[in-house]
């Protein structure tokens, strides 16, 4: 990207400049002492006067000097710049050594270009480069731990599934707190289509993100104001590789490789369950006064041999249990432990990577091409998942004339995603562990056990839906814009841009009459088609001039986007053969809809830079947005900002050596939000039919008055540079107070509502980012450097309304939405472990007893109850970090490189909502953690789990008792590459060979003792369902291999 | 050649900012599967829609569609039957450990006032409903409120045989349509006897201006049989003695026992004895009762076994113990076994059991004598009659008859026997007020129900 900026850049500069004081011809080549090629687009410049060229294709070029005294200055991004006299010579080779000043680049802003160092917001640069080859389906998750402030989450290890981004802490409760995409100027469908599984897919997993040059994350008010309407949760920048001008070169890359999970949870094994789950009816027994006779005094849970032979046996809850035994053994003896099941092996599969890209960039002067193909095929690490995209891009820049440049970029990509059901159904392949261990998964003649048509089994396994059901969500996805520049004047240009995203996605499901879902009708399948249409015109002016010392840089221009999605479902069930699928084999339809939904923004936006003798930068831009999701009262909404910076390194009091750049930034901003619903602001009745008769009932109460919700962001920061800019970093704090919050807010259900959306509340986030980039080592052969990024987001609900506390609407989760507290904060009883006395459960009554007699006792010199209706909520974690970051490394020693990527969170709680029925003292018939084992048996038993009562609710409602620390660090990737010798390599007409070895995931250090502590289940996920585990499927932990070569 | 094509940019690019500015017609998008609430109430048709509209909330899962009558199994098992299954919801109901955020209580509550805000809404706009239908359009909407009402009270308030019904504590009482947000909207808890004289006031009128036959909706039978529930709540046998006759008088014509007890259930369409039944098909409705109480290959979770205790209530012969099936974890009730079938409310045999249970409490023989009324019940049920019956007979008889339908719950409280080791009027039998109603709604600040906080 730097370079085609740059000589693009240089081209205009070079036309300037065009005084020609006709002398003498000097020739000559200029490469780049990395790898020895010629550099186009290097200026080169006669010192003291207006003449210059810039180096071709192959970094040669021609000059005319005055006179031999005349000195040439070669310039170019990223390398140091040199100045040689000319004396006698007529031709002049130049090796141009590596820079490694960063402040120096060009980022990409809204609306256009600015070079780092005169940016006064705050930008998150990360080159496509650092990403490319990442075995992930998403480039979200390339992104983890790369850039300061923005947290990238999985909700679990599903691949091609939604992921949780949040750009300095979440700004809403009810909206969106995602941040908006836009790819090449395009703002995309980000969010997840409709499904027929409840978990959503990541739109964003279409794109194959070895096209991509550079993303840029707009974080502060400033930068991302010029977005207005849309940017409360930042903007993620993503432009695409463009061509080349110069011979056309081909990259081509294979990679390999496997896949594991990351974590496991240890369980039962036959031997133990069986004696915690013989316990847990023996006890129940024990209460209600069977074996009386033989219950040992000193350890009621010891069951006496041949009990079997007890009078009290028949109708007791032990013969109950054995009776369980021998169903859930199916055709095996459990009194033999005949069988072990492991389900935790299961539930996964060995899981299969591979990428093929192959690309090609190149052009005339006045035409450039990028062209890619790329097809990857990444297997899930839960049995039956898998993700197949092929993905093809043009993109083409054309120069009409001196006055006009065209371009376009067209993406195309199919993606094929196997899915398997969400967390929260029996046949996810992780809800497996819930079987027993005595149970096999084959009877002795090969079929598979299940809970209906082999049964052994109380769940529903996923073994059967994978053999006997299909889950294609297959996606076509066209990216294109097109776009025209006119150069009005040298100072001026003109730019009309047409873009739109269309993605059609169609979900096919079949599943026959051995699954849950079509047991009983005979086969059931459905099949649904969505299309959404995302559509962005627009025309903006820019102005740039400079003026003495001052620099000028003006950008206006107007927006329409629009976006409709159509849908359409169909169910069918009763299906002759199972080879027969699709839902015209259907004997009875029995669902079908369509729908329709719309929506548009309508918006003008300004820009003005001001730049005074390269060291006061100030900025101010505005946005008028209008959209149809607000009622006519408050559709529009207006959206400034200002923003200054201080080049305190280019004050000449600054000269100082080891300081190379000093820059102090602030900036003021107001963002907005608008990312609910279409027409929340509506008051609607929906069709709901009764009885085969059409009927109308209300579904949302109206609010004319809705308007946008606004953050006003402060940002302050300073960038710097040492030593030659060898360690350059930025440091920031922001405060991000967000009013008029869009909320749902809840009603008294006695109105008939449930929830109103209404402008009400208000939150902040606050924090401080760092990051630092160090050459530690730059020698020529020898090269070192370390990235860190460092962020720290204090998130608080300041204000409800008349209410303190909303909570989830759920009694198996904690998070709530609480005021003084952070959004989806874990509030609930504080479990206070098990009463010595007789093994029950206690929580801490934290506050006011309200209720007497036994249930609330004292212990410890803590008020503690049995009676979790007792227990007063308290606040019991944050599910948010409190820190989170990155640490890079990259070596490289000739040809060999090393790259690591260190990545983690600290500070945040994980709730295991599975906890209630896996981590149960044996509550219901599902294997228990072995962690369990560690169960009250007799009276003085101190321990954390209560006495194991089947069928008995003894503390597994929710509570802190299954809370943990979700802090951990990560060996995110490790890159091991080897770089071919380019004299070997030439022999070859190859010009770049290089081999790697790619490691992702490689090392979790954590405390936490589920799978993986990177976690938010699919089926919940929410702005408030924050940090819960739910049988969710760990990350995958992923080795490849591949060859990288460019001719 | 470049200056053709600049001005023809040029302009193309001008005249795009202008049609870009004039998009804002576009702002205005309607929705394609929602009307505006303006639009509803103001023809005949659509407020007749709005109604039916309040029948498809009434058969939701959480309320008729399966949920009420289930939890209140559930809450009245007494180990006839045990919850096996792993949904915490309706387990903390039958295990009377009911946490103040269990969703079905709360699901129960929300659909119950989004239903009666409904009717009030159609109540509200009886004035553009055609003249010759507003009577039974009136009757319905009140029909559902005073159904409602009812269950609410007996689920939130403490029993009404409990007594103090003037300070024990009801629920909200609601009766005209939302139409602003503000203050108003937050009503505390009337009392168990002003909740009671809403359903009844609400279920007389229904009474008087509903036909016998209605279609699939509420009739004058239905209505006087929901009376006669009420009634028999209260212990005021007289009035629910005479409102099970009225019932029984107007199904004279029109409705009947089903030769084959069997036959009174899994029927696709309503049978000949169904005074009222929600309505459920393949494509529409749910069956919540089939998702609890069926087997897997029904489509069930098979998640509530019955108990041998239960059958020790079973004469030898009775047809009705028939009504069971075994799967390989346990023993189930056929009652609820086809997913698509229609979920009987109120049957005529109710009725039947109600009238003779009041005469022999009262020593009355309005309409028949309660061994006549107790006979029809037996004989068709294959069992020999009883010539003098006694009050036990009447009530085991109702057990039997009634067994999973939903009435348990309600009839221990109403003759004060105890479930589960609980008594009739223990704090724990009585749902909580949902916790997000209480943080929803000031007005309700103090009012938990006592056992809850």
């Amino acid at each position: 990207m730097k370079r085609v900026f740059l000589l693009t850049f240089s081209f205009l500069f070079v036309l300037m400049a065009n005084s020609w004081a006709q002398s003498r011809t000097v020739t000559g080549t200029v490469t780049s002492a990395e790898d020895g090629i010629g550099l186009p687009g290097v200026a080169v410049l006669v010192k003291g006067t207006s003449t210059g060229v810039v180096t071709d294709f192959n970094g040669e070029y021609r000059v005319t000097v005055p006179s031999p005294e005349a000195v040439l200055s070669y310039s170019f991004v990223g390398f140091i710049p040199q100045e040689v006299v000319v004396g006698t010579r007529s031709t002049i080779d130049i090796v141009l050594e590596p820079d490694v000043k960063q402040l120096s680049e060009v980022v990409v802003v809204g609306y256009g270009t600015q070079l780092k160092q005169d940016l006064t917001g705050n930008v998150a640069n990360i080159s496509g480069e650092d990403i490319e080859s990442t075995p992930v389906p998403t480039f979200e998750q390339a992104l983890q731990g790369r850039a300061a402030g923005v947290q990238i989450s999985s909700m679990n290890g599903k691949v091609g599934q939604g992921m949780n981004i949040r750009i300095r802490g979440g700004s809403s409760i009810s909206a969106s707190n995602e941040p908006l995409y836009v790819i090449d100027g395009i703002p995309v469908t980000s969010q997840s289509p409709p499904s027929t599984s409840g978990a959503p897919t990541s739109p964003l997993a279409d794109i194959n993100f070895n096209d991509i040059e550079s993303i840029q994350i707009l974080k502060d008010a400033s930068a991302a104001a010029i977005y207005g309407s849309r940017a409360a949760n930042g903007v993620v920048l993503i432009t695409t590789k463009q061509g080349v001008a110069g011979e056309t070169k081909f990259n081509a890359s294979v990679q390999y490789g496997v896949s594991r999970p990351t974590g496991r949870r240890e369980f039962l094994n036959a031997a133990q369950y069986i004696e915690l789950f013989q316990e847990a009816a023996w006890n129940n027994d024990v209460r209600d006064g069977f074996f009386a006779d033989v219950v040992n005094a000193e350890n009621p849970a010891l069951i006496p041999e041949n009990i079997e032979n007890h009078p009290d046996y028949q109708y007791s809850w032990l013969e109950y249990m054995h009776g369980t035994f021998d169903y859930l053994a199916g055709d095996t003896d459990w009194r033999a432990l005949e069988t072990d099941t492991d389900w935790n092996d299961i539930a996964f599969q060995d899981a299969r990577v591979q990428i093929y890209d192959l690309s090609a960039q190149g052009g005339t002067e006045k035409t450039q091409f990028y062209a890619s193909g790329g097809y990857s095929d990444t297997d899930g690490i839960l049995i039956g998942n898998r993700f197949e995209r092929i993905a093809g891009r043009l993109n083409l820049n054309h120069e009409l004339g001196e006055r006009f440049d065209l371009g376009l970029t067209v993406g195309i990509s199919k993606t094929n995603n196997f899915r398997v059901s969400d967390d929260n159904q029996f046949a996810t392949p992780l809800q497996l562990v819930a079987q027993a261990p005595i149970t096999p998964v084959r009877d002795k003649e090969g079929v598979l056990f299940d809970d209906s048509f082999n049964p052994a089994m109380f769940y529903y396994p996923a073994t059967v839906e994978l053999e006997n059901s299909s889950f294609l969500t297959s996606t076509y996805r066209n990216l294109v814009s097109a776009n025209i520049v006119y150069e009005a004047t040298d100072h001026l240009s003109i730019t009309g841009e047409y873009g739109f995203d269309l993605l059609t996605q169609n979900e096919d499901r079949y599943q026959d009459d051995r699954t849950i879902a079509g047991r009983s009708v005979n086969g059931y399948g459905s099949a649904s088609w969505t299309r959404i249409f995302n559509a962005t015109s627009r025309v903006f002016a820019t102005y740039a001039n400079s003026f003495d010392i001052h620099n000028v840089d003006l950008t206006g221009g107007v927006e329409f986007q629009s976006s409709e999605m159509d849908y359409s479902y169909v169910a069918g069930q009763g299906y002759p053969v199972e080879d027969l699928q699709k839902v015209a084999s259907a004997a009875e339809i029995v669902a079908g809809e369509t729908s329709l939904t719309e929506f548009t923004f309508l918006s003008y936006f300004a820009r003005a830079n001001y730049k005074l003798q390269d060291r006061y930068l100030f900025s101010i831009s505005g946005r008028v947005d209008g959209s149809s999701r607000f009622g006519t009262e408050n559709r529009y909404g207006f959206f400034p900002a200002a923003s200054a910076g201080w080049i305190i390194s280019n004050e000449g009091f600054m000269d100082n050596d080891a300081i190379s750049f000093l820059k102090l930034r602030a900036s003021y901003g107001v963002v907005g939000n608008a990312e609910i619903g279409n027409f929340e602001h509506l008051g609607l009745y929906v069709a709901e039919p009764y009885g085969g008769v059409s009927g109308l009932r209300p579904s949302q109460f109206r609010n004319p008055g809705l308007g946008w919700e606004t953050t006003a962001q402060f940002d302050v920061g300073v960038d710097f540079g040492f030593f030659n800019d060898r360690l350059t970093g930025e440091v920031d704090y922001y405060q991000k107070n967000t009013t008029d919050l869009l909320l749902r807010v809840p009603l008294p259900a006695t109105t008939g509502y449930e929830d109103q959306t209404r402008n009400l509340g208000a939150l902040t986030n606050q924090g401080f980012e760092l990051a630092l980039d160090y050459h530690i080592v730059t020698g020529s052969d020898f090269h070192w450097s370390a990235g860190l990024n460092l962020a720290r987001n204090i998130n608080e609900i300041t204000d409800l309304g008349d209410q303190d506390i909303i909570d989830n609407g759920s009694s198996s989760y904690l998070n709530v939405v609480k005021v003084g507290e952070p959004i989806g904060v874990f509030y609930g009883p504080e479990y206070a472990g098990v009463n010595p006395a007789n093994g029950d459960a206690i929580w801490f009554v934290n506050g006011e007893a309200t209720a007497d007699g036994e249930a609330i006792f004292e212990q410890n010199g803590r008020l503690v109850t049995n009676n979790y209706n007792f227990a007063n909520k308290v606040v019991l974690g944050n599910p948010s970090p409190e820190f989170f970051g990155g640490l890079s490394n990259s070596l490289s020693y000739k040809g060999l490189e090393l790259n690591v990527l260190l990545q983690g969170v600290y500070g945040n709680k994980i709730f295991n909502g599975g906890g209630t029925y896996m981590s149960a003292n044996a509550r219901y018939e599902d294997n228990q953690t072995i962690d369990q084992l560690a169960r009250w048996q007799k009276p003085g038993d101190i321990t954390d789990v209560p006495q194991a009562r089947l069928y008995s609710n003894n503390g597994a409602q929710a509570s802190s008792r299954y809370l943990s620390d979700g802090s951990y660090l990560r060996l995110k990737s490790v890159t091991i590459g080897y770089n071919l010798p380019a004299d070997f390599l030439n022999r070859y007409e190859i010009d770049r060979l290089r081999i790697f070895l790619s490691g992702q995931n490689l090392l979790t250090f954590t405390g936490y003792e589920g799978w993986d502590p990177e976690v938010n289940t699919d089926y919940l996920a929410s702005n408030i369902f924050l940090g819960n585990d739910f049988y969710a499927a760990p990350q995958a932990r992923t080795v490849t291999l591949g060859v990288k070569f460019g001719f | 050649m470049i200056t053709k094509f600049k001005n023809y940019i040029t302009l193309s690019l001008v005249g795009s900012f202008l049609a870009l500015g004039a998009c804002e017609d576009r702002l205005n998008i309607e929705p394609a599967q929602a009307v505006s609430d303006e639009l509803v109430l103001d023809t005949d048709a659509r407020v007749k829609a709005v109604l039916i509209g309040a029948y498809d909330i009434l058969s939701d899962g959480d309320l008729f569609g399966g949920g009420i009558q289930m939890n209140g199994e559930l809450l009245a098992a007494d180990d006839e039957l045990i919850f096996s299954g792993t949904y915490g919801d309706p387990s903390q109901i039958w295990r009377k450990e009911i946490t103040t955020t269990n969703s079905d209580v709360a699901d129960f509550w929300m659909d119950s006032y989004a239903a009666i805000n409904v009717v009030n809404n159609v109540l509200s706009a009886l004035e553009v409903v055609d003249e010759e239908d507003r009577a039974v359009v009136e009757g319905e909407a009140k029909f559902i409120r005073g159904l409602l009402y009812f269950e609410l009270a007996k689920f939130f308030g403490q029993p009404y045989s409990a007594g103090n019904t003037t300070t024990n504590l009801g629920v909200p009482i609601v009766l005209e349509p939302t139409e602003e947000i503000n203050e108003s909207v937050n009503v505390p808890r009337a009392t168990v006897e002003e909740t009671y004289n809403q359903a009844i006031a609400d279920l007389k009128d229904a009474e008087e201006l509903l036909p016998i036959v209605n279609g699939i909706y509420a009739n004058k039978v239905a209505a006087a049989a929901v009376l006669s529930r009420v009634y028999l709540q209260q212990q005021n046998y007289v009035e629910a003695r005479d409102a099970a006759n009225r019932g029984i008088e107007y199904a004279e014509a029109y409705f009947n026992l089903v030769p084959n007890i069997e036959d009174a259930f899994n029927q696709t369409a309503n049978s000949q004895e169904d005074i009222l039944a929600i309505q459920v098909t393949t494509q529409d409705g749910t069956n919540a009762l089939v998702t609890f109480f069926a087997t897997k290959s029904a489509g069930g979770r098979a998640d509530i076994e019955i108990q041998p205790l239960h059958f020790e209530r079973y004469e030898e012969g009775d047809l009705r113990a028939d009504l069971f099936y075994s799967d390989d974890e346990g023993v189930r009730t056929e009652k609820w076994f086809n997913q698509f079938a229609n979920i009987p409310l109120i049957r005529l045999a109710e009725l039947y059991l109600t009238r003779a249970e009041a005469n022999e409490r009262l020593n009355t023989e309005v309409g028949a004598t309660p061994a006549e009324d107790l006979n029809l019940i037996r004989v068709r049920a294959g069992l020999e009659p009883i010539e003098d019956p006694t009050l036990e007979d009447i009530i085991n008889e109702r057990f039997v008859e009634l067994a999973f339908e939903g009435q348990k719950i309600h009839d221990i409280k109403r003759l004060e026997m105890e479930v589960d080791g609980f008594a009739y009027d223990a704090e724990l039998l009585v749902y909580p007020i949902p916790q997000r109603e209480i943080n929803a709604n000031p007005a309700l600040a103090g009012q938990q129900n006592p056992g809850y906080e």
